[in-house]
């Protein structure tokens, strides 16, 4: 025992979704259990600290030991080894070595930039002190000093665009806001998150929610409003809680209520609990929905800003948005717009998914090449597969591929390639991933979740996807690929919502880039990527194959034959092309054609 | 008096006065626009999207549908032009894949040349679910009986978990304002039964007439009928008077409740 007597240690344990998964609060037991036992409170004051998401879910439950001025990261902690990690490192003062994350840990955050997350995972989502204590409600109270009109100027000037899709400049938004007419204005905040495989809101919402809370004060105060809403995905527990809780602790300190912070200024914030639908994350279907009627979207041609809620003026801001505004407030325009590209400033939280090796949670600077995310941060892919493209935006998004990997992400570039910044998700596909069967995914999602009102969406991506089905299935013409694009050129233009106007682009970015793929389903009747059931036959080749029986022992369907050390075969009748045995053969014996 | 806008819709000089629709100033002008789900006595909802117009001048310029959009001054709006009527094609080829033997949208397809679908869907429907009653029940008539359900490609019309409707009143409002016929209202004997392709909405007892004894209005709906006409001017609905026997009595006093009730022998339904 080396340490001073004074010394604090803190060991910070993962609670965001993931960490809370993987047995996050178990972990906090066990700790806590075995730091009682160890008899080392009254001394050494160790204490356990539950902290959100750091983003790294892959190598959850992710375990900080901060003493000696030193922090040491744990990865994949479960409470067995918190015994041994007590008594080694905090006891003994030598940090278990093998335990600890390696290399790829650092990796993944050298070439991020966290502003919006830099707390997220530092301190505890369930203290209002802590976020106090971390500089929490200064700018804010900076701001309530302020003109609204500056405010509002300096939003403008940083150049802060919507986070949730549109890209829409947030400053002007408040002040169409601000200069509608109207005695009551809303503030209302999209948190409900659904595009597949997304997980940037939630993560600050349960990471840290007086951000957003925060920002949303401000905004209030700009616009003239006072009465805010979040209207938060009913899926999203644990961000709910954290949320609501942070509502409370923040009225009991008068930053929510009346004559807020000593102003005369009031402003209060009700959480709405999302339908369940992905549609109502469009700004009037959510609007409606507060309204408690059906989320569907309407016609646009006022703005939401002049008759929104209740047909009361209405400021709509995605939670990454809002929780951009108090760091743009305290530090100024001027440091904002020093951050990230020509044209899109500040950084963008991705959500990192598919077949990448670090999935997490990423926020990056602007501008950033797509390269440094999926191979610096991202860690490439596993299995030294090929890189095929990354999709972006969500299933109203595209593709990007392997051609313009060293394009920067931002806005423009994405919309330029075909696809969308969208809310921030990024899914890696490697070779093994088909794009046609990838676009009737995103066009089934779209199918089963547009709200179903107007003809073009409703029944154009029904049809979309039916076509898409055929192709897969081997029974597509190139007449197909024909009507698909005239379907795609229909819906984009004369849909009634951003779901609609977006819903084809899937297939028009892949049409785009990968039309062979489409051609291959066509004509030679095969699906290169040997995803599609109907056009695919596994086969194993006679040089390669060990007789192993690994590939015979894993196929469920009892398809593989043979004897061991000799050459097996697979029976065509019985195979359900599972890819099992191709996923499982070490010497690439199991052939897809 | 609302100020008279000027604008233009294919070439014509065209006036309407604030307020109204890009729609109705051209049917007010004697030039046609294909619509399904708009209807004059209900508020304009956009989903059916035949109605979309090319607009420019003082709109950027786009397409927007003129059930919504307002008159603006010196909009320039095109109706027919080569891309909306491509767009209106594919619509209505669509709408013709999920109803391919509705006469009334077989008919509409074909003032557009389209007489064939592609888009089949193998069931043959006659709703087109421009929700023209949903709305009619809701915003007029206030019983909120009819509702869609389900999402995206699933959403269809039906009633509260999809039983006989409680909120039904019986007026056939709906069936009056379906334009395909897929709600029909029928009366045999004292039984109404008010229904659709696949399922019965509500069934009612006719009241009978105090006068002549036929049966001829469910007491929902001379109840409604009581309390939004005659209750407001302070008059009480006593007894249940037939419009047939209604133009047989004190013509001044009974022609105000004749009215009112003329709905009730309005053939609302439309001949499949």
């Amino acid at each position: 025992m080396n340490s001073k007597k004074s010394e604090q240690i803190v060991i910070s344990v993962c609670t965001g979704t993931g960490g809370v998964a993987a047995g996050g609060y178990k972990v906090i037991d066990a700790f806590e259990a075995c730091l009682r036992d160890s008899g080392l409170s009254a001394e050494y004051t160790p204490r356990t600290h539950k902290v959100g998401c750091r983003g790294f879910c892959a190598k959850d439950v992710l375990v900080d030991v901060a003493m000696n001025g030193q922090t040491a990261t744990y990865q994949f902690v479960t409470p067995e080894r918190v015994e041994k990690i007590v008594a080694e490192h905090i006891i003994g003062g030598e940090p278990v070595k093998k335990w600890l994350v390696k290399q790829d840990y650092h990796d993944f955050h050298s070439k991020q930039q966290k502003l919006v997350l830099a707390n997220c995972g530092r301190i505890d989502p369930e203290s209002i002190d802590e976020y106090i204590a971390s500089d929490g409600y200064q700018a804010v109270r900076k701001a309530l000093k302020m003109d609204p009109e500056k405010i509002i100027t300096v939003i403008k000037e940083s150049g802060l665009k919507g986070r949730g899709g549109g890209g829409f400049l947030t400053g002007i938004k408040w002040e169409s806001c601000r200069r509608a007419k109207g005695d009551i204005k809303y503030v209302l905040c999209n948190a409900d998150e659904g595009d597949p495989g997304a997980f940037m809101d939630r993560s600050v919402v349960e990471g840290n929610p007086h951000l957003v809370i925060e920002g949303m004060i401000i905004g209030a105060y700009a616009i003239g409003s006072t009465e805010g809403y979040v209207y938060i995905r009913a899926e999203y527990p644990l961000a709910v809680n954290r949320l609501r809780l942070a509502l409370d602790e923040a009225r009991e300190k008068n930053f929510l209520g009346e004559n807020i912070f000593g102003t005369d200024f009031n402003f209060d914030i009700k959480v709405v609990l999302g339908a369940g639908a992905f549609v109502c994350g469009e700004s009037t279907a959510l609007m409606t929905s507060i309204e408690d009627k059906a989320g569907e979207p309407r016609p646009k041609y006022v703005h939401t800003t002049d008759r929104g809620l209740w047909g009361k003026p209405s400021n709509l801001n995605n939670v990454e948005t809002w929780a951009n505004v108090p760091m743009i407030i305290e530090k100024g325009a001027k440091w904002y717009t020093g951050i990230g590209s020509e044209t899109s400033k500040g950084t963008k939280i991705f959500s990192l998914v598919g077949k990448i090796n670090n999935t997490g949670l990423v926020e990056v600077p602007m501008g950033i090449p797509l390269r440094d995310i999926i191979y610096s941060i991202g860690g490439g892919i596993p299995k030294k597969k090929e890189f095929k493209a990354v999709q972006t935006g969500g299933p109203s998004g595209g593709c990007i591929p392997a051609s313009h990997l060293d394009m920067p992400v931002d806005y423009e570039s994405l919309y330029e390639a075909g696809s969308m910044m969208g809310s921030g998700g990024m899914i890696v596909l490697d070779e093994d991933t088909c794009m046609v069967d990838m676009s009737k995914y995103f066009l089934d999602f779209c199918k089963d979740e547009g709200c179903g009102q107007c003809t073009p969406c409703r029944e154009g991506v029904a049809q979309m996807v039916r076509l898409l089905v055929e192709i897969t299935e081997g029974k597509g013409t190139m007449d197909h690929i024909g009507i698909l694009e005239e379907l795609s050129g229909m819906i984009k233009e004369t849909s009634l919502c951003g779901l609609g106007k977006s819903a084809p682009n899937p297939v028009l970015s892949t049409l785009q880039y990968f039309r062979d793929e489409y051609e291959a389903h066509i004509i030679e009747k095969r699906c290169p990527a040997g995803v599609c059931k109907a056009l695919t036959t596994f086969t194993i080749d006679e040089e390669k194959c060990t007789g192993c029986t690994l590939c015979a022992r894993n196929c469920q369907a009892g398809a593989i034959f043979g004897e061991k050390k000799e050459v097996h075969f697979i029976d065509q009748d019985k195979c359900v092309k599972c890819r099992i045995c191709y996923e499982k053969c070490k010497f690439n014996a199991v052939q897809k054609g | 008096m609302a100020a008279m806008i000027t604008l233009t819709i294919n070439g014509k000089t065209v006036k309407a006065p604030e307020g109204t629709t890009v729609l109705e100033a051209a049917t007010d002008a004697g030039i046609y626009i294909p619509t399904i789900c708009h209807h004059p006595a209900l508020e304009p909802e956009g989903t059916c999207r035949l109605c979309i117009v090319e607009v420019s001048g003082s709109l950027r310029q786009g397409i927007r549908v003129s059930c919504i959009q307002e008159v603006k001054k010196g909009l320039v709006v095109e109706t027919e032009t080569e891309q909306i009527n491509k767009q209106r094609r594919l619509i209505l080829e669509l709408l013709l894949g999920r109803s391919p033997d509705t006469p009334y949208l077989i008919d509409l397809a074909a003032k557009y040349g389209v007489t064939t679908s592609r888009f089949l869907t193998g069931e043959s429907n006659d709703c087109v679910l421009c929700g023209r009653c949903v709305r009619v029940c809701r915003d007029e008539i206030g019983a909120y009986a009819l509702c869609f359900a389900n999402r995206g490609s699933a959403r269809k019309i039906t009633t509260d978990f999809e039983r006989l409707s409680e909120y039904c009143i019986g007026c056939g409002s709906c069936a009056q304002v379906c334009p395909t016929g897929a709600i029909q209202v029928e009366d045999r004997g004292d039984q109404r039964k008010i229904y659709t392709w696949d399922q019965v909405l509500a069934r009612f007892k006719l009241e009978r007439c105090d006068h002549c004894g036929t049966p001829f209005a469910p007491k929902k709906y001379l109840e409604l009928i009581n309390k939004k006409a005659y209750q407001p001017k302070g008059l009480e609905l006593v007894d249940y008077v037939c419009p047939e026997c209604f133009k047989k009595r004190d013509r001044v006093s009974g022609r105000r409740q004749a009215a009112a009730l003329r709905k009730s022998v309005v053939k609302w339904s439309v001949p499949r």
